[in-house]
């Protein structure tokens, strides 16, 4: 069942977003919550790869581009890129100028380097440059960044958290496509969130990282553990894995235990669930019915380049958590902790 | 913007009126109430202007939406559909079944919209249920139970202990017990999962004596010879409520139970040396099932398209309700006309 959307009294000023590539499995959500917005339009669909771009554009009746060029031509006010991590760069860069605002997949790149570039070419453009933090408006993670703001923990000490994840395939194991393996993957959704919550920055981190640990063969790395020192004093770790199998319920998790002086605070966002049973699956799933925190980050998206104002989550935050990640690596490469 | 008076100034009206208060492109107009006083609690709460009269409320809004008790829909309903203002009237939609026929005929006659405020389909882990029931994925229905038990609705705020709704739903020959007032939920929303009614048999505890505690369990034959199986309760005990879902068919099962971990979870050391902690599932604004309830009334009206709870859903609802507390006092099945 489709539950209204609330209403405005005045029709708002259409906004026309573009969707450049499928490759990265959240366009589908977004491209969903985008269309059941009033007063935006699915302007086209630009996708490298022919069946797939062609499949969704006949899905949702717009125009599909092989190109992304002929795309970013159909005076576009937006544009959402999801292609494979290390072609973030160069469509954010030709898209910027020509564009209000851009919404880019997580993580912002590949490279430090290409992900600086980014940010400066929009800046230089005037196009708005947000990255794609979804977990920001997870009302469990809101509810757990008001808990921390009232101070009802008193002193904080630890926080331990995991981002769990089912392995991915295609390519996401492709270490020139995404960079990396679980690592990459993973780490920049938690970090970015603790960045939020504590306004703090991760200054050291120490990892052990797997490779196919978990899945023989597979060329990369499964398996993330990341033990980091922020900047406030506050320590913790973050588990990456790729370790949930086919079997198991749920596609993964995102859990966050924060431990102060006066008590615990736990949040698991996806803990929503019904738990469905099916011969046919052959195994019980998490069907999950909570508020899908894409639903808020596409709205917020439109409302940044409706009010002309800056990105909730900016280029800085994408690039900030995609150092971490990287230091993560760099770190397990020389089984020392890295300072950032 | 589009102006909502409500009238009855009740528990349920409060909840609705904070939703409308918050809905963009609503202006809360006032209240209404037989209380004068109620309705004025209601606007220093709320906002808006207290109303006089039905018709002075009539006069001045675009949408009724009526939160009196069962009782007292009938009136305000017919008489807002005859003056053609789009309705929405809380559940059940009437206490009897001569009432909701009454109401359901003028809604045919006027041509008005009428919705009929079954927020459990509004519930997303409910509406989910629902979905995934008819994505195929658990096969044929077979047996659906669901569950609705708490205390008697007395004292969840202090504020509700001063309101005559709280004798109302006491005084079993009006509120009709958890049958029609609570259980009515999950007559609905299992009549909507797998389709009409044939039959229904129940026990319980609303000509025992026990006022206000009542309690109720059902069975059910649906027409496609699947069962159902209802708990409702106002007699468990205070801070053990307690919400299920289960549907099995053919080839699954779905369960939900509101007993289940939550996704957020604390602990906090008092003073005192005692430990305070909580749970809670909290969802988007827009999630809430009586703001989205609400909010696909406004929608559907604007849009002219039909209600997902039709007034005839409402009428079968009560029928089923009606017919349960018939079983009580016979001690026989019922059939649904």
């Amino acid at each position: 069942m489709e539950i209204a959307e609330s209403r405005s009294p005045e029709s708002l000023p259409e906004v026309r977003v573009g969707m450049f590539s499928f490759a990265h499995m959240h366009a589908a959500s977004y491209v969903h919550f985008l269309t059941q917005m009033e007063g935006v339009t699915l302007a086209g669909i630009y996708d490298d790869d022919y069946d797939r771009g062609g499949r969704i554009a006949a899905q949702f009746n717009v125009p599909y581009f092989r190109r992304s060029e002929g795309l970013l031509d159909q005076e576009l006010d937006g544009a959402i890129i999801c292609s494979e991590n290390a072609l973030h760069a160069p469509l954010v860069i030709q898209a910027a100028g020509r564009v209000r605002g851009i919404l880019c997949e997580k993580p912002i790149a590949t490279t430090a380097s290409d992900g600086q570039a980014m940010i400066d070419r929009c800046r230089e453009s005037g196009t708005k440059l947000q990255i794609a933090f979804p977990m920001r408006f997870s009302p469990p993670v809101m509810e757990l960044k008001s808990q921390v703001e009232s101070g009802v923990l008193g002193e904080i000490y630890s926080i331990k958290t995991t981002n769990h994840g089912s392995m991915p395939g295609r390519w996401f194991v492709d270490a020139k496509l995404a960079g990396g393996g679980a690592v990459i993957d993973h780490t920049v959704h938690v970090v970015d969130l603790i960045r939020w919550i504590w306004g703090t920055e991760v200054v050291e981190v120490y990892a052990e990282v797997g490779r196919e640990l978990l899945h023989p063969g597979l060329g990369i790395d499964d398996v993330g553990l990341l033990s980091f020192q922020l900047a406030n004093g506050i320590f913790g770790t973050l588990d990456t894995s790729w370790s949930r199998p086919p079997s198991y319920p749920t596609w993964g998790d995102v859990k966050i235990d924060v431990l102060g002086e006066n008590g615990l605070i736990c949040i698991d966002a996806f803990e929503q669930n019904l738990h469905v049973s099916s011969d046919e699956a052959g195994k019980t799933s998490d069907v999950n019915w909570g508020s899908n925190g894409d639903e808020g980050l596409v709205a917020d998206f439109v409302a940044m380049i409706r009010e002309g104002r800056e990105p909730s989550v900016d280029g800085e935050d994408g690039l900030r958590a995609l150092e971490v990640a990287l230091a993560a690596y760099e770190s397990a490469e020389r089984a020392e902790p890295v300072k950032l | 913007m589009k102006r909502v008076g409500i009238v009855g100034a009740g528990g349920i009206s409060r909840t609705h009126a904070d939703r409308w208060s918050r809905m963009p492109g609503i202006d809360l107009a006032g209240f209404y109430d037989i209380v004068e006083d109620a309705a004025l609690g209601a606007v220093q709460r709320s906002g808006g202007k207290v109303f006089s009269s039905l018709n002075e409320l009539f006069d001045a809004v675009d949408y009724v939406d009526v939160c009196t008790p069962g009782t007292a829909h009938i009136g305000p309903v017919v008489a807002a559909l005859e003056a053609g203002l789009p309705t929405v009237c809380e559940k059940p939609l009437a206490n009897s079944v001569a009432d909701c026929e009454q109401i359901v005929d003028a809604a045919e006659r006027t041509g008005t919209p009428l919705f009929v405020a079954q927020v459990v389909r509004f519930f997303p882990q409910f509406a989910k249920a629902k979905q995934v029931l008819d994505s195929g994925a658990i096969g044929a229905p077979g047996v659906i139970r669901t569950v609705r038990s708490g205390s008697y609705p007395d004292a969840g705020s202090a504020w509700r202990k001063g309101l005559a709704i709280t004798s109302y739903y006491a005084d079993f020959a009006k509120s009709g017990g958890v049958l029609l007032d609570l259980s009515i939920h999950d007559i609905d929303y299992q009549r909507w999962c797998f389709g009409e009614i044939e039959r229904v048999f129940a026990r319980g505890m609303m000509f025992a004596g026990k006022e206000p505690k009542d309690h109720a369990l059902l069975t059910m034959r649906f027409a496609n010879g699947a069962v159902g199986h209802i708990e409702g309760s106002w007699a468990y005990p205070r801070g053990r409520s307690s919400t299920r879902i289960e549907i099995a068919g053919t080839g699954g099962i779905i369960e939900w139970d509101s007993r289940a971990r939550q996704p957020v979870d604390i602990a906090i050391a008092q003073d005192d040396g005692s430990l305070a902690s909580s749970s809670s599932s909290p969802t988007a604004p827009q999630h809430d099932p009586y703001y989205a309830e609400l909010a696909h009334f406004v929608s559907c009206v604007e849009a002219e398209e039909p209600f997902l709870v039709t007034p005839y859903d409402g009428l079968m609802a009560v029928k089923v309700s009606r017919a349960a507390i018939e079983s009580l006092e016979t001690g026989r099945a019922v059939t649904i006309s």
